[in-house]
């Protein structure tokens, strides 16, 4: 058995450094190989971390919540095992474990945190059991492939379930999350946000909450975050906003992102309202797991946002800044996240329809894209396989777009005319090819 | 002139980017200056039919239109009296299923409207696909994408058209969605409309005409809507063939 561990670690290691150049496949490609030999290999290896496990799940804010708690576990001192490329199926899980190993099969790792795609939990924890779960939100996401949202609901409950010893560290203003984390039955700990911080909100938004999931009445709101994030009661039964363990105030995101939470205050220099919950998420995790964050502050100041969210790049002396949307929820919070940005500003979206980006992108027109009819927008084009349907999105609530179907063409064209402050938006599959543009065009 | 466009119930059945259905609906009418308000109903809301002109019913979660279907049986009559009356309807997915007697689900059976003779059951696997069908009485073929777990049988009544690619109502009798009087039912989503121009133009003068003996519409540029719809049928039809 043990030969057929490091027989398991070698050839992972071998495909992973064979396959370097197509980088992520090449990391799942590495899991997949590795389990087929040791289908134990996973259990094994994460039996050896010596303290604890995290696991981070939510449809959006995984990757960015995920590494922003390995960059706090290591100001800790602590080593860890993670999955940084955001590979976070079964498969991609197991290459983390694996490819940290060492050649003789040990597992040198304090901690382990590891991102998990949600449909994938089920398959996973039959392999270990996380001693927490950072549950970020639930929004509607790619229904071709996940189907209903009611549907990854019941999966997260019943992995929840497979771990009743596993505390979740839950986003107390998200109804859905919070339902979950309080049927399953597991001990949990929330984070929040009680203030209001923006006055209106968009009458449009799809909220997936607005009915409690307990009795089915109608939700009432004080007030909304964005989506159905925000703070929330049911009038017809018990279910409502927990207390909040971990909550911030004082928001203020007039020069970066600045809050207090447990009577520190809390300065971070990127954007995005979206992100003031995935620091805070890590911040919880971390602080329930017992570390004391004495160096938090240096954390976020050196940590740098990457794997296309919010990832900054420099062209020809222009700014480009990438960033992923994948679902309504996330592109509503990132044209949030462009408008924060006062100056006059380039956009190009790059829409696919692999069948890891969703072959349906009817989602395109539950995103609220009429905020781009703003006078610091200087243009819009439209990319990728389903560039078509985009610019026919943005005609319908009257804006022009440019239609240029090759993405490297696109950003050429931008960068060759436009203002010098580009955001690119891009869905999933669109990502990693846009990104590897993007760093290529910075080099040269 | 003007029409009023009720959406019935988009906070229980939203799923596949209805809201792109009504924009549609309302930018082409607004182009041509005709005005076109949009009234939400709400699960505690009355409806008033007499006063509407094009009626969307859109899809939702099994257990979504469980909660719908309650409500549906007290607007029965009424919302019957309208389609009778040749009142126009777009009803898709869940909405398309919720114009039938039933539907048949694992989790016990929703009862329709029995608006049109029409039943569903389930069945797996899900069919999930982009999709392309076309019936003469439009001039270009009709694209989308399609995602049920429900077979539908409409029996003797007319399709929305014939499968060219993808599944259909039930991925046997090679026939998608339903025509009965004024009412267009449809699993296609994407949205529907706007990648089908000639359909949403189609709803627009049923509309016109019923309440203003009116059936000409000004012809719109419709470059990109009909380059959005040739990608797909080219994409998926053409490319096979």
């Amino acid at each position: 058995m043990r030969v057929r561990r490091l027989i398991a670690i070698w050839a992972a290691k071998l495909v992973s450094t064979g396959c370097k150049l197509s980088g992520r496949q090449g990391v799942t490609f590495a899991g997949k190989i590795a389990l087929k030999i040791d289908p134990k290999i996973l259990g094994d290896l994460a039996s050896q971390v010596r303290e604890k496990i995290f696991v981070v799940c939510g449809t959006n804010g995984k990757t960015t919540t995920n590494n922003l708690l390995c960059a706090a576990v290591e100001s800790e001192g602590k080593k860890l095992v993670c999955n940084h490329t955001g590979s976070n199926m079964l498969a991609g899980v197991a290459a983390a474990f694996v490819l940290a190993a060492k050649n003789n099969g040990k597992l040198d790792a304090d901690y382990a945190c590891i991102e998990i795609d949600e449909a994938s939990t089920l398959r996973t924890f039959p392999h270990f059991k996380p001693d927490f779960m950072v549950l970020t939100n639930l929004f509607r996401d790619q229904l071709d492939r996940y189907g209903e949202i009611d549907t990854t609901m019941d999966m997260l409950k019943r992995a929840m379930q497979m771990a009743p010893d596993m505390t979740v560290i839950v986003n107390g203003d998200d109804a859905l999350s919070s339902y979950l984390a309080m049927e399953s039955h597991n001990p949990y700990k929330t984070y929040g946000i009680t203030e209001q911080v923006f006055e209106s909100h968009s009458e449009h938004e799809i909220r997936e909450g607005r009915f409690c999931k307990k009795c089915g009445a109608r939700l009432e709101y004080e007030f909304y975050h964005y989506s159905q994030i925000g703070k929330y009661d049911c009038p017809n039964c018990d279910f409502t906003r927990p207390p909040i363990d971990f909550e911030a105030s004082a928001i203020d995101m007039t020069d970066g992102l600045q809050f207090d939470v447990e009577g520190r205050h809390i300065a971070a220099n990127y954007r995005g309202f979206y992100n003031i919950y995935n620091i805070l998420a890590a911040y919880s995790a971390a602080r329930t797991a017992g570390m004391k964050l004495e160096n938090f502050d240096q954390v976020l100041q050196s940590f740098h946002p990457q794997n296309g969210r919010m990832e900054h790049f420099e062209i020809n002396g222009t700014e480009v800044l990438l960033n992923l949307a994948k679902n309504p929820a996330g592109f509503n919070q990132n044209i949030s996240a462009v408008m924060e940005d006062e100056k006059e500003k380039d956009i190009i979206i790059v829409i696919n329809d692999n069948a890891q980006d969703g072959t349906d992108i009817s989602w395109l027109w539950d995103v609220d894209f009429d905020r781009f009819s703003d006078p610091s927008i200087r243009s819009v084009t439209v990319s990728g396989i389903r560039c078509e349907d985009m610019r026919l999105r943005m005609k319908y609530v009257d804006i022009e777009s440019e239609l240029i179907a090759d993405v490297k063409s696109a950003i050429e064209a931008r960068i060759g005319d436009g203002c010098k402050n580009l955001y690119v938006l891009v869905n999933y599959t669109a990502l990693f090819s846009t990104r590897n543009l993007l760093a290529e065009m910075q080099k040269k | 002139m003007k029409i009023k466009i009720g959406h019935l119930y988009p906070d229980l059945l939203n799923l596949y980017g209805d809201r792109g259905n009504i924009q549609c609906m309302k930018k082409r009418c607004e182009w041509r200056g005709i005005e076109a308000q949009v009234q939400e109903f709400h699960i505690s809301d009355q409806v008033d039919f007499s006063d509407l002109d094009i009626v969307l019913l859109g899809g939702g979660s099994d257990r979504e239109q469980m909660l719908v279907c309650e409500k549906l049986k007290t607007i029965r009559e009424d919302f019957n009296e309208y389609v009778v009356d040749n009142g126009v309807v777009i009803a898709v997915c869940g909405g398309f299923q919720l114009l039938g007697h039933y539907y048949d689900t694992e989790n016990g059976r929703i009862e329709g409207l029995s608006l049109v003779d029409l039943y569903t059951e389930q069945e797996s696997p899900r069919l999930i696909s982009n999709i392309v069908i076309e019936n003469d009485a439009f001039e270009y073929p009709i694209v989308g994408f399609e995602n049920h777990g429900g077979r539908t049988y409409i029996g003797e009544n007319q399709p929305l058209g014939k499968v060219l690619f993808g599944h259909g109502n039930n991925g046997k009798d090679g026939v998608e969605g339903v025509l009965y009087k004024n009412v267009v039912g449809t699993y296609l989503h994407g949205p529907l409309l706007p990648k089908n121009p000639h359909v949403c133009d189609y709803l627009i003068r049923h509309a016109l005409e019923r309440r203003y003996g009116r059936s000409e519409l000004e012809p719109l540029d419709d470059a990109q809507e009909l380059e959005a719809n040739r990608y797909i049928v080219e994409r998926f039809v053409k490319q096979r063939g």
